[in-house]
């Protein structure tokens, strides 16, 4: 691409939700980016820019914005954060799309249910506790030779192909209404588990190996803060960007559920 | 599975046990009960095509206040499961955030509204049962409900109460249409969200097709309510009274049997009614 005179240019606005550290008040900054046309400028290379001329559409000064960002294909969540009001990953979030015109205005927030460690970077450790919670693993852990492994039908691999695309970006939880911000860790155990989870529980049970831990898996979702704490808003399944089935998945464990708390009653474990 | 025995559980985790029970107590008996109820009242208006809706609901009402046992039925079947659900309803809808400014998804939408409709209900419902129930005639522009006058005295209810004034009418009016959609869209919603609860509905399209259904269930049952409500507010309450006194006398007049004869040549009209 060697085109001499730009015609394609254009300045548009990002307007950036900011904070110093754990704790602090935030506040918003406007900077002013260049953007071009066709070269499929995205959140990632506006923020970049703007680290590199950190100084606000009013002339200041200041500090460069930090967040967070890996894969830039959308495979690994790091990059995920509030966009014009709703959450998803920023390196997907195209400018020819998102501010096609001459003074656009983007709106950048860090995730609302993470607690943010500086401007729109924010700590997901919870999100990875939760995995443990559910014993997100198939146990294999042995010493000695295990053999071939279980047979699997092309029809249930389909299904769990999709449950495995699952990246821990968390958009599902920061979606939702029944999931909050919670600062003390002790709480986690309990607070309600959110939809990534619940839906690594039905991955891990479809799985046959995986299958040997599936009753610890559903005591976990009948206890404090399991399955149904959801109230079937629905917001994580339209805000999933890998399309995961989520309300699916609550609804397949939802019933796994019931029947082993049924189970349970009958015949004490 | 059988290795995971290693730790003991409780039987059954109670906030599980109670998330379960707070649903199923929505469906049976608060759920039925409320459809059955709509049904009786909407005989107000139904009646009318026959041989008069106000002794056609005079019926129902006779046939409800003797069934034995009635009051342990109440406390029992209703007013405890309707408080349980209550109580629990109020933790766990505050136990959510509602986020419709910024997802205002339709899904969305119906858990938020499934929270409000539970709040507004709830003030219905004690409305309601505290004036024509426990007879708490000192609520605003209340008045009691009496069995041998069940029509006319429902309809005075619903009209106002003891409060002639229009403001009366108005309010106690708008509390009763409100209160009765609220409380079906409740119910229908509560239909949609149960099947996912339990895990009846689990494709996407099956939560869709019962959507259709549950929606169905809940058109019916506005029709239902608000046939049942244009019934009582537009009843001629002097008209309903007459009626009511004389099936009253009727039903007197029956217990004594020797008078019988006597006044048998009179009721010529009322024959046809069956009673
Ligand atoms: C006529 C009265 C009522 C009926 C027929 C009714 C019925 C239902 C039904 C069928 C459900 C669905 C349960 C599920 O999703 O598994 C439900 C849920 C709910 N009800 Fe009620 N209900 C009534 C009154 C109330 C009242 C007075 C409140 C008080 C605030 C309330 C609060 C709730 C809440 C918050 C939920 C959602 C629970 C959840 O998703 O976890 N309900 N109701
Ligand atoms: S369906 Fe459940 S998990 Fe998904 S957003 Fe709604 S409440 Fe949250
Ligand atoms: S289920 Fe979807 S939205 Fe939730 S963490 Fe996984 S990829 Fe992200
Ligand atoms: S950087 Fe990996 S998803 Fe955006």
């Amino acid at each position: 691409m060697t085109t001499a005179t730009d015609t394609r240019t254009r300045t548009i606005k990002i307007k950036i939700k900011r904070c110093d550290g754990p704790g602090k008040p935030a506040y918003w900054q406007t900077f002013s980016v260049p953007v071009k046309r066709g070269e499929g400028a995205n959140v990632i290379s506006c923020l970049q820019y703007i680290a590199a001329n950190p100084i606000t559409d009013g002339g200041v000064a200041t500090t460069p914005v930090a967040w967070k960002s890996g894969c830039l294909e959308e495979v690994c969540g790091a990059c995920t954060m509030v966009i014009n009001g709703k959450v998803r990953q920023s390196c997907s979030c195209l400018m020819d799309s998102a501010c096609p015109n001459e003074g656009d205005t983007l709106t950048l927030e860090p995730m609302r249910k993470f607690p943010v460690i500086r401007d729109l970077f924010v700590d997901r450790t919870r999100l990875f506790e939760s995995l443990k919670r559910v014993k997100a693993w198939v146990p294999i852990d042995n010493l000695w030779e295990q053999g071939a492994g279980p047979k699997e039908t092309p029809d249930e691999q389909q299904t769990r192909y999709k449950l495995s695309e699952c990246m821990s970006c968390g958009c599902c939880m920061d979606a939702c209404p029944q999931f909050h911000q919670i600062a003390d860790s002790a709480k986690w155990q309990t607070a309600f588990i959110g939809a990534a989870p619940i839906s690594q529980v039905r991955y891990f049970n479809l799985h046959k190996t995986g299958a040997t831990l599936k009753a610890d898996r559903l005591s976990e979702m009948a206890s404090q803060g399991g399955v149904s704490d959801c109230g079937n808003a629905q917001n994580c399944v339209k805000h999933c960007p890998k399309s995961i089935p989520l309300t699916e998945s609550i609804a397949a464990v939802g019933r796994a559920t019931t029947i082993h708390a049924i189970k349970q009653f009958f015949t004490g474990k | 599975m059988s290795e995971s025995a290693n730790t003991a559980q409780p039987a059954v985790p109670a906030p599980f046990l109670l998330r379960r029970l707070h649903s199923l107590a929505g469906i049976i008996p608060i759920g039925a009960f409320l459809c059955i109820h709509l049904t009786t009242n909407a005989s107000i208006v139904w009646g009318r095509l026959g041989h008069g809706g106000v002794e056609t609901f005079q019926h129902e009402v006779n046939f409800i206040h003797s069934t034995p046992f009635l009051l342990l039925i109440e406390v029992f079947g209703l007013w405890l499961p309707i408080g349980f659900h209550a109580v629990l309803g109020f933790y766990y809808a505050f136990t959510g955030s509602s986020n419709v400014a910024h997802y205002g998804y339709g899904a969305n939408w119906r858990y938020t509204l499934q929270r409000l409709t539970g709040y507004f209900g709830f003030i219905f419902i004690l409305y309601h049962v505290a004036t024509l129930r426990w007879g708490w005639t000192w609520l605003p522009f209340a008045s009691g409900f009496d069995a041998h006058t069940a029509a006319s005295s429902t309809a005075q209810a619903i009209q106002g109460g003891a409060d002639t004034s229009a403001l009366g009418g108005f309010l106690i009016g708008a509390l009763y249409l409100i209160g009765v959609l609220a409380l079906i869209y409740h119910l229908a919603n509560g239909l949609w969200t149960a099947a996912i609860t339990w895990g009846l509905t689990i494709s996407a399209g099956a939560q869709r097709r019962w959507g259709f259904v549950c929606s169905g269930a809940g058109l019916a049952l506005a029709a239902l309510g608000v046939m049942a409500f244009v019934g009582f507010v537009t009843l001629d309450l002097e008209a309903a009274r007459q009626t009511e006194s004389r099936l009253h006398s009727e039903i007197v007049n029956a217990d004594t049997p020797q008078i019988a004869p006597a006044v048998a040549e009179n009721n010529t009209t009322t024959n046809q009614s069956e009673r």
